[in-house]
């Protein structure tokens, strides 16, 4: 008898062995950040990065874990504040592939401020958003981008904000790369993975995750009725059709690269990091320091 | 009339801002307190309050200041990360002056630490972690019924001074249940604010709610009016308990958890026939100075044993009012760690033979 077992986050075809290793995670059985962690290992592995050369960072969440959970250089910052360390590693050293991964509390809630900023720099770096609708480590208030209507422990008669729209707030900021994922399509989620890591400048992922145990009304079910990839033919370097695209969030919600267009980075624009070669690379002289100090002296 | 139910200590901080007319809160979720959202997420609604569940800990204190500006009684909760976040806040309300209630049941550090309780936080509430000269006007208790009585209490000596009030608790005085008596009816006190802008029509329509003083003759003005402020408080809010002082011999200072495991240690003791007294702040500030030297001035007093949950913050109050008349001990453990009953009265055990 075959016994098939499919488990989300898994493709059918067999996994190539792996630079990158997992480890044992606090999550709930179900949640689809498994899927988002298996996902990110396959692309990492297939774009042929190593270890030493992938810094993950995140915030707090429980999104917020996945750097504790992949052997790559990992940074766990402060609630929301992930974006400003990413930023600043990647100017220490641009030969670091990074790449934020962590929460839709996290990242549009407390982070907000930086979310915004951080688009019009345009550092070149990934941002993997696990959004499921909901803040799941303190066990399910709503989120910035909780549905209106949506009750919670604390939202008793309802959540009574407008959704934020990460997609659209991204692309009315400048983003370049702008994209939505669902844990649900682990195939067509790596290579969104892979498309937002190669990107050059900011690229912004938003990746549909549902919470098993906080959130009962974006289930799996509920997402997998609802997204719909986009068109082959679709144009992405269309700015119009974007602003277009991303505000449909209904019965349908579009998944793929919503819009990608390169534009100048920061490092390419900043007069000192422009010449490519990272700041931990430089040569250090010396005869200039001597200079400096005997003109003080 | 009253009535006595088991609460968690989250749930009794929030029933007792309801009981003292708080109908304003503020909050941002974060482990050991989002109970007390919880709880007044529901409750709220019951006496036609207000819940709200901010972007952050920075919005929610700035929401405390924007609706205790406004002159209402308003409430925010946080957790030790949390409150880092509030300490511009914290600073502003101060020079501002506006009356309000922040509760910090606090989590281990430092960072992002655990959830598990500690106490690591004195310093930052007690000395005041936001820039400037300023204070906090600080109440820990070490039971939930006390938890219930100080939170309405803070309602009224936060309008009283126009001042913010900390109600420093740690995660095990959080999340433990006891039974609490709740009062039906409250004497709470209504306070006249003519300072705030409340929209009231009528005397001075340029109520401005600031903290910024360009002139430096007015700002030390106002920095010489909190510190006389700061100094009536010492006088009058110092709230302490003490316990078995006539005789003892050996005396640990404690507030919250700590206190509770202490008062244990002090009956365990006097079975083996050592003296041993507390003395448990109850306002960490104003800080209980008096009682403390008064204590230290004592003959039958060898030592003094601190005990915390942290490395060692309290114990420089303690030495502070001790003034060098006797040897000050600390004990103290972090990370979420508590000490046990037997590893207290082992160190006692140790001082009282002479070998600590």
């Amino acid at each position: 008898m075959n016994i098939q077992i499919h488990s989300e986050g898994k493709s059918s075809e067999a996994v190539p062995k792996s630079a990158f290793e997992t480890y044992e995670t606090a999550w709930c059985p179900g949640c689809g950040d498994h899927a988002i962690l298996t996902c990110l290992q396959r692309a990492l592995t297939e774009l042929g990065k190593d270890p030493h050369e992938v810094l993950m960072v995140a915030g707090i969440g429980q999104a917020a874990k996945i750097p504790q959970y992949i052997s790559a250089n990992s940074f766990c910052g402060l609630h929301g504040r992930a974006l400003p360390a990413a930023i600043a590693a990647k100017i220490a050293n641009e030969s670091l592939t990074v790449v934020v991964s962590s929460g839709d509390g996290d990242s549009y809630g407390e982070g907000g401020n930086h979310f915004i900023h951080n688009i019009r720099r345009n550092v070149d770096i990934t941002h993997f958003v696990h959004d499921n609708q909901i803040y799941g480590l303190t066990k399910g208030q709503a989120s910035p981008t909780s549905q209106t209507g949506h009750v919670t422990g604390v939202q008793v008669d309802g959540n009574i904000n407008i959704p934020l729209n990460p997609m659209l707030l991204a692309l009315a900021m400048g983003a370049g790369f702008v994209a939505r994922g669902f844990t649900g399509d682990p195939d067509q989620l790596v290579s969104l993975m892979k498309a937002a890591i190669m990107f050059r400048g900011y690229a912004l992922l938003d990746i549909l995750q549902p919470c098993v145990s906080f959130n009962k009304i974006n289930t799996y079910a509920d997402y997998k009725s609802r997204v719909e990839p986009l068109p082959e033919d679709y144009n992405s370097s269309d700015f119009a059709l974007a602003l277009k695209t991303v505000q449909i969030f209904g019965e349908k919600i579009p998944t793929g690269v919503l819009y990608s267009v390169e534009k100048p980075t920061f490092h390419a624009q900043q007069a000192t990091l422009s010449s490519g070669v990272p700041l931990l690379k430089r040569s250090f002289k010396l005869s200039a320091v001597e200079k400096v100090m005997a003109e003080m002296l | 009339m009253s009535n006595r139910v088991l609460m968690k200590g989250n749930e009794a901080i929030a029933e007792a801002a309801v009981k003292a007319g708080c109908r304003h809160y503020f909050g941002y979720p974060i482990t050991p307190q989002t109970e007390i959202a919880h709880y007044l997420a529901k409750r709220m609604k019951d006496v036609d309050g207000v819940f709200l569940q901010a972007e952050s800990e920075v919005a929610a204190i700035n929401m405390v200041y924007g609706a205790a500006g406004a002159g209402a009684r308003v409430l925010t909760s946080s957790s030790s990360p949390g409150i880092s976040l509030k300490q511009e806040g914290f600073s502003y309300i101060a020079g501002a002056e506006i009356p309000s209630v922040v509760v910090n049941v606090m989590r281990c550090g430092p960072g992002l630490g655990g959830i598990l309780p500690a106490q690591g936080d004195y310093f930052q509430c007690v000395k005041g972690g936001g820039h400037g000269d300023y204070k906090n006007l600080v109440l820990a208790a070490s039971g939930v019924q006390e938890l219930f009585s100080l939170t309405m209490e803070a309602f009224d000596l936060a309008d009283k001074y126009r001042i913010l009030v900390v109600i420093l608790a740690d995660g095990t005085i959080g999340q433990m249940m006891e039974p609490v008596i709740i009062p039906e009816d409250t004497d709470m006190k209504i306070f006249d604010k003519p300072w705030a802008a409340s929209g009231k029509k009528g005397g001075n329509v340029h109520h401005t709610i600031k903290s910024i003083y360009i002139d430096p003759v007015v700002l030390e003005g106002l920095n010489n009016r909190l510190q006389s402020k700061y100094r009536e408080i010492e006088a009058n809010e110092v709230r302490v308990e003490t316990s078995a002082l006539e005789d003892a011999e050996i005396v640990i200072t404690a507030f919250g958890t700590c206190a509770r495991i202490a008062k244990n240690v002090i009956k365990e003791a006097a079975r083996e026939g050592i003296k041993v007294g507390l003395i448990r702040p109850i306002t960490l500030w104003p800080f209980p100075v008096e009682i403390i030297s008064e204590t230290a001035r004592k003959d039958s007093v060898k030592a003094f044993l601190d005990i915390e949950l942290n490395a060692g913050q309290m114990v420089e109050d303690v030495r502070l009012a001790v003034n060098g008349k006797k040897e000050v001990l600390f004990h103290g453990r972090t990370g979420g760690m508590i000490p046990s009953q037997e590893e207290i009265l082992d160190i006692v055990r140790r001082i009282a033979g002479g070998g600590f």
